[in-house]
């Protein structure tokens, strides 16, 4: 079934690195763009998406904070955590708040502070999203380590190599470089990608979604708006990479797609245009085809016929995606929703034409969580 | 000869315990042993660790397919490794699979 929820307002703070502003400056900054957008409407309840505020900054009660704050009242607020997909989770418990009948305008908003803290000590508080009570985790894998993994089988099992995840590294910085939001807007080349430093054999420094600070949030009604949230999806998967049945298949997105396009009555070959989940450029391999846009272990011959390019025939991340606008997790899935509704209002960085669908996808952990939300302009 | 444990319900095979089998339902999960020795099913070479590994850096991490069943574990290993490549338990470290090529 369709949602008949609609999005009213859209807001979000540059991503990169804001040494001078706090993890509240932000997320009260992209809320309050997203009020102003919507037309400053009455707000019945609000949802915060957020990972590591807790770990990183000593910081919960993020819902009471932009309620208070932003001077809302006495409403109902809750932060939400899905790992990375804690935006879009945020985002569809608002949905769900909205299509029972409980709330008729709602407040999402999704916020991190990531680059106050050194490398090593973001990737153990990221660890957290693994099963930490598991022979894996004391193994040392971290989440690059997992996409690394995936990816030496992917190269073993197809004909692509590091050169195809270059090419997904470079279209998304393409794409950013014209998105004066993103974190790294600076021209590269295939060359420099492919010899940067190694992160986690095969993925290099441009194959992984960097640290960022930012903040992205959206306002969802009731009443109709000229962009409708046609379906809403969520699944958990499998939590272990030693418990995958198929290595080359994350089911979550495969599954939470499938969920999605049945709600909305559409299929892969509707969708003008998609923000999936880059955490890494080997995730967007695995996500073009778990979605149904190319055949399966196949994405990597799309690639290198540009077909995921702003101007391909099925473009994806034309905001730069998680690679180069930037991964500040707990708002990265209100980002997707934020460029997508630029696409479906022809105002958007890499504007593809006419855009009518759109599709975002947003994965936590290593495939434990993905979230679908599926746009339509009306 | 070391030994891991295996979980087997409705054709998965796993060294992840479950409560219920997500296929069935049931509580009815079997267990065997199965021999420590695999084959390389894929890995990664980690450069950049969490802090708590820091000090084991860089370090591989693998996914070993078992012999004799379907199950795959993740291990740590120091060798230069490549996929097929035949490997066998060393030592349990702190909960971590430390395997060696055989």
């Amino acid at each position: 079934m369709t949602t008949n929820t609609y999005i009213h307002g859209i807001g979000m703070t540059k991503f990169g690195t804001h040494v001078d502003r706090t993890l509240k400056e932000l997320l009260l900054d992209a809320s309050r763009q997203a009020l102003e957008d919507a037309g400053r409407p009455k707000v019945d309840a609000v949802f915060v998406g957020n990972f590591l505020a807790g770990s990183m900054s000593n910081q919960e009660i993020l819902g009471a904070i932009v309620a208070n704050d932003l001077g809302l009242g006495f409403v109902p607020t809750a932060k939400v955590e899905g790992a990375c997909a804690s935006g879009g989770i945020a985002l569809r418990q608002a949905v769900l708040a909205v299509m029972s009948g409980e709330h008729d305008t709602v407040l999402v908003a999704g916020v991190e502070k990531m680059k106050h803290a050194k490398t090593a000590e973001v990737t153990q508080a990221i660890n957290a999203a693994m099963d930490t009570d598991s022979s894996e985790k004391s193994a040392g894998l971290t989440f690059p380590g997992f996409f690394g993994v995936l990816a030496n089988r992917y190269f073993h099992e197809t004909g692509a190599s590091k050169k195809h995840l270059a090419m997904v590294a470079l279209k998304n910085r393409e794409n950013a470089m014209n998105n004066s939001l993103a974190q790294f807007t600076k021209e590269t080349s295939l060359d420099e990608i492919m010899n940067a430093r190694m992160i986690t054999d095969p993925l290099g420094l441009f194959d992984c979604s960097p640290m960022t600070d930012g903040a992205a949030a959206l306002v969802i009604s009731r009443k109709p708006s000229g962009i409708h949230i046609k379906a809403s999806s969520l699944v958990s998967g499998p939590t272990q990479m030693q418990d995958a049945a198929d290595l080359l298949s994350i089911p979550a997105i495969g599954e939470s797609g499938r969920h999605a396009y049945e709600k909305a009555g559409l299929g892969p070959e509707d969708i003008d245009v998609v923000e999936i989940h880059d955490c890494f450029s080997m995730t967007e391999m695995i996500a073009i085809e778990e979605l149904g846009f190319f055949p399966r272990l196949e994405g990597w011959k799309a690639v290198e016929k540009g077909l995921t390019k702003a101007s391909g025939e099925k473009p994806v991340n034309t905001s730069g995606g998680l690679l180069s606008r930037g991964h500040p997790i707990g708002a990265t899935g209100l980002a997707q929703i934020y460029q997508l509704v630029r696409q479906l209002r022809g105002d958007a960085a890499n504007q593809v034409e006419g855009a009518r669908i759109a599709l975002a996808q947003n994965l936590g952990g290593t495939g434990s969580y993905s979230a679908v939300h599926i746009l339509e302009r009306v | 000869m070391k030994k891991l444990k295996v979980y087997f319900c409705c054709g998965h095979e796993t060294v992840v315990k479950r409560v219920y089998c997500p296929t069935c339902g049931t509580d009815g999960i079997s267990e065997r042993e199965v021999e420590d020795k695999g084959r390389i099913y894929s890995f990664t070479k980690i450069h950049v660790p969490p802090s708590e590994f820091a000090h084991l850096a860089p370090y591989y991490v693998a996914l070993v397919q078992l012999d004799g069943t379907n199950a795959k574990v993740t291990a740590r290993m120091t060798e230069d490794i490549a996929i097929g490549d035949k490997v066998e338990l060393f030592n349990v470290e702190d909960g971590a699979y430390v395997y060696k090529k055989a």
